[in-house]
């Protein structure tokens, strides 16, 4: 079964789509323990791949394939494991998008593909996204964590804005709240009142596990 | 280091010779000058080549009057395909908005005709990617930035800067868009993060990869821009200059955004920026500037510096 698990593993290293999904398949006509499949098998791999980006051996074009393979097999797994109601992998619900007046988000795409391919339901609600709009989605999914991600000391403040609506509506602590983007620190997060920020999507995957799942 | 002379500019220019004369001095910060004069967040740079003209124009005045030879077109994100990202942007027509802002820059080197002043007419990236990451295709993007570099061209542009790119294979595309659309000299800066392995782009691609492929491509300078602060930029400079006997230029950030009370500020001084600047002229740089966050203080420091470094 080892044997198993490192073939998904290294699938999605090497950012194959075609194999992680050969081996997902597999998986389902064979009978394979499903949930020991995506956390010991393809999770490991994008845990893997995440890592390889962190030392500056992946780039882009790896970490964006590596993850592409990991929806892949998810999209056939996923099912299967609803229909057994297997409790245990889905980790919690996000909704993301880049703040209004802010139209950078290959950065927050990238993050939402990570949390996606970490095993977190998402909600990309794109970019230029009004306060309410992340407030509606918020409520409308169900989501565990917003997250907002602004590329400009000017639109940053719609992170604030996003917050303090949040009080306003007297649901601040329904949700955990985190930011991103190259003028955020953690400092703008204290300032703000945000529970959390992370400087990339690697680091953004351990940060929203580490506060709605306590990973 | 170079000796200052006095070289007169003319519409057919030679910017290698100019290069082998001079260390030249280029503007800084578009972006952060144009928020200070009041640019709103739902709006777009270039939305002020129409609406703002008059602060436009003071921003090149201010640069030019701080000591760059080169002052940059405030077109960074008008390329085609960029514009049509936004709703702000799609409301503006390419070919008029690189026009008009080439004539802008062109308009206020006329109060300057004691001084040998260029216009670069400045092209960024789409926002886009190729395959695997996004779904752009090679031949748009030349065609986006042809069209763009063909309207710098008669807005009065001296030449092209291809700036901030962070995929060789785009810079590529911009570089033969730009050589399709004019003769002019075209100029190319990628972005580069410092990894525990050394300088890559976002894409991966390396120093050495970016210098033969330019060269390749027929690059009349070549550079680093953005991402980096000053004195992570010195080392940049040290080894691309082993890299390539090219023209370099390198324009640095000056350090990270902060915000503090509501308001922009840099972790850079502009005397700190300036030291480093000079430490990348003695790297073996061409041409110098700046990026985010440097104003035309930053470039009055520069120029100070220069001079020092001349005598």
């Amino acid at each position: 079964m080892m044997q198993f698990y490192e073939k998904c593993r290294k699938a999605v290293i090497e950012g194959d789509s075609d194999l992680a999904l050969k081996l997902a398949t597999e998986a389902i006509d064979k009978n394979k323990p499903v949930l020991d499949v995506i956390e010991k098998g393809f999770v490991k791999g994008i845990e893997e791949v995440g890592r390889l980006w962190e030392d500056g051996t992946f780039f882009l074009p790896e970490l964006v394939m590596g993850a592409e393979a990991v929806k892949k097999a998810l999209s056939l797994l996923n099912p299967i494991l609803s229909d057994q109601q297997t409790k245990g992998f889905e980790k919690g619900k996000v909704v993301i998008g880049t703040v209004e007046g802010d139209i950078h988000d290959i950065g927050k795409t990238l993050v939402a593909t990570m949390l996606s391919a970490s095993g977190f339901e998402v909600y990309d609600l794109g970019y230029d996204v009004g306060v309410d709009s992340f407030i509606e989605g918020a409520d409308k999914w169900g989501v565990n964590c917003i997250a907002s991600s602004a590329l400009l000391t000017t639109t940053m403040q719609k992170q604030r804005g996003i917050i303090e609506k949040l009080k306003e509506q007297g649901i601040r602590n329904k949700y955990t709240v985190i930011v991103g983007g190259a003028p955020c620190s953690r400092k703008w997060a204290d300032e703000i009142g945000a529970d959390g920020y992370a400087k990339d999507a690697v680091s953004a995957v351990a940060l929203v596990g580490k506060l709605i799942s306590g990973d | 280091m170079k000796k200052a002379t006095r070289v007169r500019v003319n519409m057919n220019f030679d910017l290698k010779k100019l290069l082998d004369e001079k260390i030249l001095l280029f503007d800084g910060g578009m972006g952060t000058m144009l928020i200070g004069a009041g640019l709103r967040e739902n709006e777009i740079p270039e939305s002020w080549i129409y609406s703002r003209r008059e602060e436009l124009f003071d921003i090149h005045i201010k640069y030019i009057e701080a000591g760059a030879d080169v002052i940059q077109t405030n077109t960074f994100g008008a390329s085609g395909i960029k514009l049509s990202s936004s709703r702000a942007g799609a409301m503006l027509d390419p070919e008029e908005t690189n026009r008009r802002g080439a004539a802008i820059a062109r308009g206020a080197l006329e109060r300057f005709k004691d001084r040998d002043l260029l216009v670069a007419g400045d092209i960024g990236p789409t926002g886009r990617f190729f395959p695997p990451v996004g779904n752009l295709r090679e031949d748009d993007a030349r065609n986006s930035f042809m069209q763009q570099a063909r309207a710098l061209d008669q807005g009065g542009a001296d030449f092209f800067l291809i700036e901030t790119m962070s995929d060789l294979r785009e810079a590529v595309e911009a570089l033969r868009g730009a050589k399709e659309a004019s003769e002019k000299p075209v100029v190319v800066e990628l972005t580069f993060d410092k990894k525990p392995k050394g300088y890559f782009t976002l894409m991966g691609n390396t120093l050495r990869e970016a210098a033969e492929t330019l060269e390749r491509e027929g690059a009349d300078m070549i550079g680093a821009n953005c991402t980096l602060s000053s004195n992570s930029m010195i080392g940049l400079a040290r080894e691309l200059r082993a890299q390539t006997d090219m023209p370099l230029l390198f324009q640095p950030n000056a350090g990270q955004p902060v915000l503090t009370d509501g308001k922009t500020h840099y972790t850079q001084s502009p005397e700190d920026f300036a030291e480093d600047i000079g430490k990348i002229a003695r790297e073996g740089a061409d041409a110098v500037g700046g990026c985010c966050g440097t104003t035309p203080e930053f470039i009055r420091m520069i120029r100070e510096k220069l001079e020092e470094l001349e005598k």
